[in-house]
């Protein structure tokens, strides 16, 4: 009998074992570690996460096309919003290449922080876009919902981009440069054609800085990643 | 004054547009820019269409301003883009801004403008289509034949810094076909096609899209040709298929050879050959002709059965040695062994002669009724009881029928008989003679149903009636074979009851049959005979050359009947009297039912008959007693 206990407990302390090594495994593949910029082991991760950013950043840009275009439709038709949305982003005032020679030109880290400066710039507006649109009368429910998302991927994409420079630019405190969006009383204004005009503005720049950020995103992702050769 | 001067310079302005007008010259009609796209997101490329040139050289200046400045400029190249064109190059390309462009129509007589157009190089991307595309056949040892289809980005385009993300769309078709088949290809620049028709002429086609882009152009058709031998298949997979079917053949064949037979049967079952009851093969066999054919009292050779069974049946109504007519109800036919019991070796007892199809005869050309009524009789004899005596039946068919055939239990010992041939529709519940007649009467309206009745008796009906005779039937078949009958045979029962209704019993439709033949003892062999519509009354049909035995000479053994030639219609008038008066008579004398009356058969059912006739038994009877 007294065998017989203490094969059992052996039993179960091989379970246990069995159980906690499991759980190690399964945790050690979940998280990869953090390795230092220009270690090749860690190339992996790096293209993993730029994987996954270019990813975000394309799927965020489709989405606000798509807004755009709904509320185009929608909206804004006849009303010529598109001769008044002529330099009213708020993230103009970031200083951002403006075409592919300016952007090879950009070394990657800077080019990075100008990326993170952009979605930092868009955390407040989309939260309130999608407060406002909610708000609005017969709130239409595709551009509600995509607004919704891309809010919530914004927030993903930036974690990620916080990991990504992480690794490529370890150790620099950067100072978190972004644009502060004035927009709000536009959104909230009473008269429906400055409202609108306001929302259609806001889309447009919203659009437009979602591709920059993707080329941005793709283009440092064949420079690191494939060595320019994608 | 001051109107002077209004008027002249009105004037003066009218004539020059008049002047003009008859010149046709005009200021020119204001532009469009109805295109612009960026084939590599770094240049692009604006187009517009002119308006009317009012008939004089017109210049077309295009000028844009772009967001975030202030200053107009002019394009750049008037030239690289074609004719009305201005074609912007990476300098002058600023991408994630608008451009708002214009073009301006100048001529002699004035200008005009076109709306501006915002312009986005983001999203107008549109790349030229993929180049170099090269298919090529592939046959490797170790796997399936493929084509291998390879291009290359367009040049413009720059791909490898991650500018632009193409993705590529292949499609191909047989030369002749009329439907493309397009299979999306990713961001590879190649791809392997594995299902292709040998010997078909295949062109090939491939477009790419931008990442935020619109598609490209097809680029233009590449073709290859498929040889004629480019098998799609290992030949292992036919061998393995050969050798699979053959093991199959061979075991089917085995199986077919064992149980072959077996098979067949359960296939396509034989076909049930007329059973003759009484009819014993084993003797057959034998070679004992001579005994054969007494015992079925057949002149001749080979047997008719047909009329045989249902002659015999009819005529043997021997009851006083208990002899079940045919006890087994079931649905075989009797089995030998019942036979011959029954058989005499005399055999007077008028087990018809064989050769008298009688009225089994098939000859019938009534309109056969249709299967129900076919088969009522086997439907018939399947309910009834084989418990039988042959004096029985006389009560249980008269109260059941009672509603329908009110005067059945009319006739003898003999009516009880054959319950089933009766018709239900007939009010008359004569003897199943009687009223195997009546049915071939009413099958004149209704197919024949006399005839199929008999055609039905003939084959494997005949132990059905047997087991009528013993007067089994009982009220469920009666009712059945009522019902079903009545059903078909309203319209001769129509017909037919005015006859029946007349409370003479001369009313009653005796039906003469013709005697068959007479055997050497006397004994006659009965046939339906066939009489013309209005039979009952006529009963004149008969052919003049056929004798008819109506008269009854003698009895011999006890369940002989001798008939002698005798005046139909005379005779059978006061038999059939008699006949009906004498109900309780009926199951004292049953043998001497031996006759078989048969009912003559409608005219229309062209039975075959001998030119005898049948004498109804209950007119023996009654004339005996």
């Amino acid at each position: 009998m007294d065998s017989k206990g203490s094969s059992q407990k052996a039993g179960s302390l091989l379970l246990l074992l069995l159980l906690v090594s499991n759980l190690l495994l399964c945790k050690s593949v979940a998280s990869l570690p953090i390795c230092p910029s220009g270690a090749v082991n860690c190339q992996v991760s790096l293209r993993d996460l730029f994987d996954r950013a270019v990813i975000l950043s394309h799927y965020i840009h489709n989405l606000s096309s798509e807004m755009f275009n709904e509320f185009d439709k929608r909206y804004a038709q006849g009303r010529g919003f598109i001769t008044k949305a002529i330099n009213s982003c708020h993230t103009s005032s970031l200083s951002t290449p403006e075409d592919k020679e300016q952007a090879q030109q950009v070394h990657h880290e800077v080019l990075l922080s100008m990326i993170l400066g952009v979605l930092r710039s868009w955390n407040d507006p989309l939260y309130h876009l999608v407060t406002e649109v909610r708000g609005m009368q017969e709130a239409p429910d595709a551009i509600l919902s995509r607004a919704i998302e891309i809010e919530e991927q914004n927030k993903r994409l930036l974690e990620g981009m916080e990991k990504i420079v992480g690794q490529v630019h370890p150790g620099v405190k950067e100072n978190e440069v972004y644009s502060v969006w004035s927009g709000l009383p536009s959104l909230q204004m009473a008269d429906e054609d400055t409202r609108l005009f306001a929302f259609y503005n806001l889309l447009h720049c919203l659009r437009r800085d979602s591709h920059k950020i993707d080329s941005y995103l793709k283009l440092l992702k064949c420079r690191i990643i494939y060595d320019s050769n994608c | 004054m001051k109107e002077n001067a209004a008027s002249t310079v009105v004037f003066i302005l009218l004539l020059f547009l008049n002047t003009n007008l008859l010149n046709g010259q005009s200021p020119p009609g204001k532009p469009e820019i109805f295109k612009c796209r960026s084939p590599e997101k770094e240049t692009f490329t604006c187009w517009w269409k002119p308006g009317a040139d009012g008939r004089l050289p017109t210049n077309y200046t295009l000028t844009y301003r772009k967001e975030g400045e202030t200053f107009t400029h002019e394009c750049p190249d008037y030239k690289t883009g074609g004719p009305n064109s201005c074609y912007f190059n990476k300098k002058h390309t600023s991408i994630w801004t608008i451009y708002i462009i214009t073009v301006n129509a100048t001529n002699q007589m004035g200008s005009s403008s076109s709306d501006p157009r915002y312009v986005d190089v983001t999203y107008i991307v549109e790349p030229d289509p993929p180049v170099n595309l090269t298919l090529e056949l592939k046959q490797p040892e170790d796997s399936k034949p493929y084509l291998w289809i390879k291009w290359f980005p367009p040049t413009l385009v720059d791909v490898r810094s991650g500018w632009l993300t193409l993705q590529y769309e292949i499609r191909l078709k047989p030369e002749k076909a009329a439907e493309w088949e397009t299979h999306f290809a990713g961001q590879q620049t190649q791809f392997k096609i594995l299902s292709l028709y040998p010997g078909q002429k295949y062109l090939v086609q491939v477009h790419c899209k931008p990442d935020h882009g619109f598609w490209s152009e097809w680029s233009p058709e590449s073709s290859i040709q498929i040889p004629n031998d480019f098998s799609m298949k290992d030949a292992t997979v036919w061998i393995f298929v050969a050798v699979l079917s053959a093991v199959i053949c061979l075991i089917m064949v085995w199986a077919v050879a064992l149980k072959g037979y077996s098979m067949v049967t359960c296939i396509l079952p034989p076909v049930p050959g007329p059973k003759i009851k009484g009819f014993d093969t084993h003797l057959l066999e034998k070679g004992k002709s001579e005994e054969l054919l007494s015992a079925l009292g057949c002149q001749d050779f080979p047997p008719t059965s047909d009329c045989e069974d249902l002659l015999v049946e009819f005529l043997e109504v021997d009851d006083s040695e208990g002899q079940q007519l045919m006890p087994a109800h079931s649905k075989e036919h009797p089995g030998q062994g019942v036979r011959p019991t029954h058989l005499d070796p005399d055999s007077d007892s008028g087990r018809g002669s064989c050769d008298s199809p009688s009225l089994l005869s098939e000859k019938c050309d009534e309109p056969r009724a249709n299967p129900s009524k076919f088969h009522t009789p086997e439907g018939l004899e399947k309910a009834e009881k084989p418990e039988t005596n042959v004096t029985q039946p006389q009560d249980p068919q008269s109260t059941s029928v009672e509603g329908k055939i009110p005067s059945f239990h009319a006739s003898g010992s003999q009516s009880s008989t054959w319950p089933l041939l009766q018709p239900p529709s007939l009010p008359y519940p004569r003897s199943s003679y009687h009223s195997v007649a009546d049915v071939c009467k009413l099958g004149l309206g209704t197919a024949g149903a006399a005839s199929a009745l008999l055609d039905e008796t003939d084959t494997h009906a005949l132990k059905p009636s047997q087991t009528i005779e013993t007067g089994g039937e009982g009220k469920a078949a009666e009712h059945r074979e009522s019902e079903s009958f009545r059903s078909k045979t309203d319209r001769d029962a129509a017909r037919l009851l005015p006859q029946d209704k007349s409370p003479s019993i001369s009313a009653r439709p005796l039906e003469y049959v013709e005697i068959h033949k007479v055997s050497k003892d006397g004994a006659l062999a009965l046939l339906a005979k066939p009489n013309e519509n209005s039979g009952w009354a006529e009963r004149t049909s008969t052919p003049e050359s056929s004798k008819e035995y109506s008269k009854v000479s003698r009895v011999m053994d006890n369940n002989i009947l001798v008939l002698v030639q005798a005046r139909r219609a005379r005779d059978l008038a006061p038999l059939e009297e008699p006949a009906k008066e004498a109900p309780p008579s009926v199951p004292q004398n049953p043998a001497e039912v031996d006759l078989a009356s048969f009912p003559a058969a409608p005219s229309n059912c062209r039975l075959q008959l001998g030119g005898l006739d049948y004498l109804h038994p209950t007119g023996f009877m009654h004339s005996f007693q």
